[in-house]
């Protein structure tokens, strides 16, 4: 059922003649793709600096809200970039990258780094920071921050692997991989 | 010089092979490449914007210039390794692609950089920059400025050029 409504929904889009220009557009595409990919440097750059003075190997010498208040900007700024040029590289691929496994992991590893971010940020109002000098904050901050580590990691290596078509519809693969990746047609076959 | 010879031996070596038999591993290094100039660049850019006041105004820079440079040379190892794996698997391809040559020059200039003005001119950077109190040897603040400005632009020419190798 959601994946019959994914995959309408990236036919639709698949309609737009400004789909299928920016695919075809060499570096119109490329610039929007190496900007996702150079935006990192600001969004996960900052992001790794916060993330390594909460599990407190790093800039132990600062107030850890210093770097959270001060970095938090240029960090969204990094994030509004990476959500804009992301969702142009979606629109120009609708179809396969709706169908990609990759896409799909990446999307639910997104997910849960955005309500793992939450709580972090719960657990770090004024109120709760009476650690904020610490060298090493408390073990529940450590935890959060090496789970925002490895979670942005992982989403990292899945928009990278989105690349290879090992698993696109198209290739021979178990029930449960057309299922998992969403290919619509090829499960048809199967009834 | 020619360095041909030693992409052609680069192309032929057990590592070469090594490399274009494991597609999963192979992507698992690219990713790892990724994650490494995320550090690298990352810690860069957070030196950079500091001293051009633009992120964490009066905070005394010597703390986080000192305090970036291990994750700097971490992500630099990180990137030479990945990429000398990478790249063991496209060697012919690299051996004639002005990008490469255009990020492994960016690459070198960087470094170098980073270890000479960039760290000298840091370290004397004026009062109403680094806030860490007078300095007898300080420079003006638009050296500090503009030597931010080079390092960024470099850095940021060799990760563009880098993801431009993929397209080229």
């Amino acid at each position: 059922m959601l994946n019959e409504l994914l995959f309408e929904f990236a036919t639709w889009l698949d309609g737009f003649q400004a789909s299928t220009n920016l695919h075809e557009a060499i570096y119109a595409y490329g610039w929007v793709e190496g900007t996702h990919v150079l935006t990192l440097t600001l969004f996960l750059g900052m992001l790794l600096v916060i993330d390594l003075r909460l599990l407190g190997v790093a800039f132990k010498e600062l107030p850890a809200s210093t770097l959270m208040e001060r970095l938090d900007k240029p960090m969204m700024i990094g994030f509004a970039v990476m959500i804009i040029s992301g969702v142009l590289l979606y629109f120009a691929i609708p179809v396969r990258s709706t169908q990609s496994i990759w896409f799909r992991i990446k999307v639910v590893l997104l997910i849960a780094a955005g309500i793992n971010a939450l709580l972090i940020r719960n657990m770090t109002r004024s109120a709760d920071l009476a650690w904020d000098k610490d060298p090493v904050p408390p073990k529940r901050i450590r935890v959060g921050a090496g789970l925002s580590l490895s979670l942005w990691a992982l989403v990292v290596v899945c928009g990278r692997n989105m690349a290879y078509d090992w698993w696109d519809c198209h290739k021979e693969m178990p029930y449960f991989m057309y299922w998992a990746a969403g290919c619509v047609n090829e499960l048809a076959a199967f009834e | 010089m020619n360095v041909v010879p030693f992409f052609e031996w680069l192309d032929a070596s057990s590592l070469a092979s090594f490399a274009k038999t494991y597609a999963g591993l192979f992507s698992l290094v690219q990713a790892v490449h990724i994650l490494s100039m995320i550090m690298l660049v990352g810690m860069i850019i957070l030196g950079d914007l500091r001293m051009l006041n633009i992120v964490l105004k009066g905070v005394p820079s010597d703390v986080i210039i000192q305090n970036t440079k291990k994750w700097i040379y971490i992500g630099l190892v990180g990137i030479v390794l990945s990429g000398i794996y990478e790249s063991s698997a496209i060697a012919m391809k690299l051996a004639y692609n002005s990008f490469f040559w255009a990020k492994m020059a960016g690459l070198a200039m960087g470094v170098v950089f980073m270890l000479s003005f960039r760290s000298a001119v840091y370290n004397r950077a004026p009062e109403s920059i680094a806030s860490t109190g007078p300095k007898s040897d300080a420079v003006e603040p638009w050296v500090v400025k503009l030597v931010a400005l080079a390092s960024l632009l470099i850095w940021f020419s060799v990760a563009a050029n880098g993801r431009w190798i993929g397209f080229s």
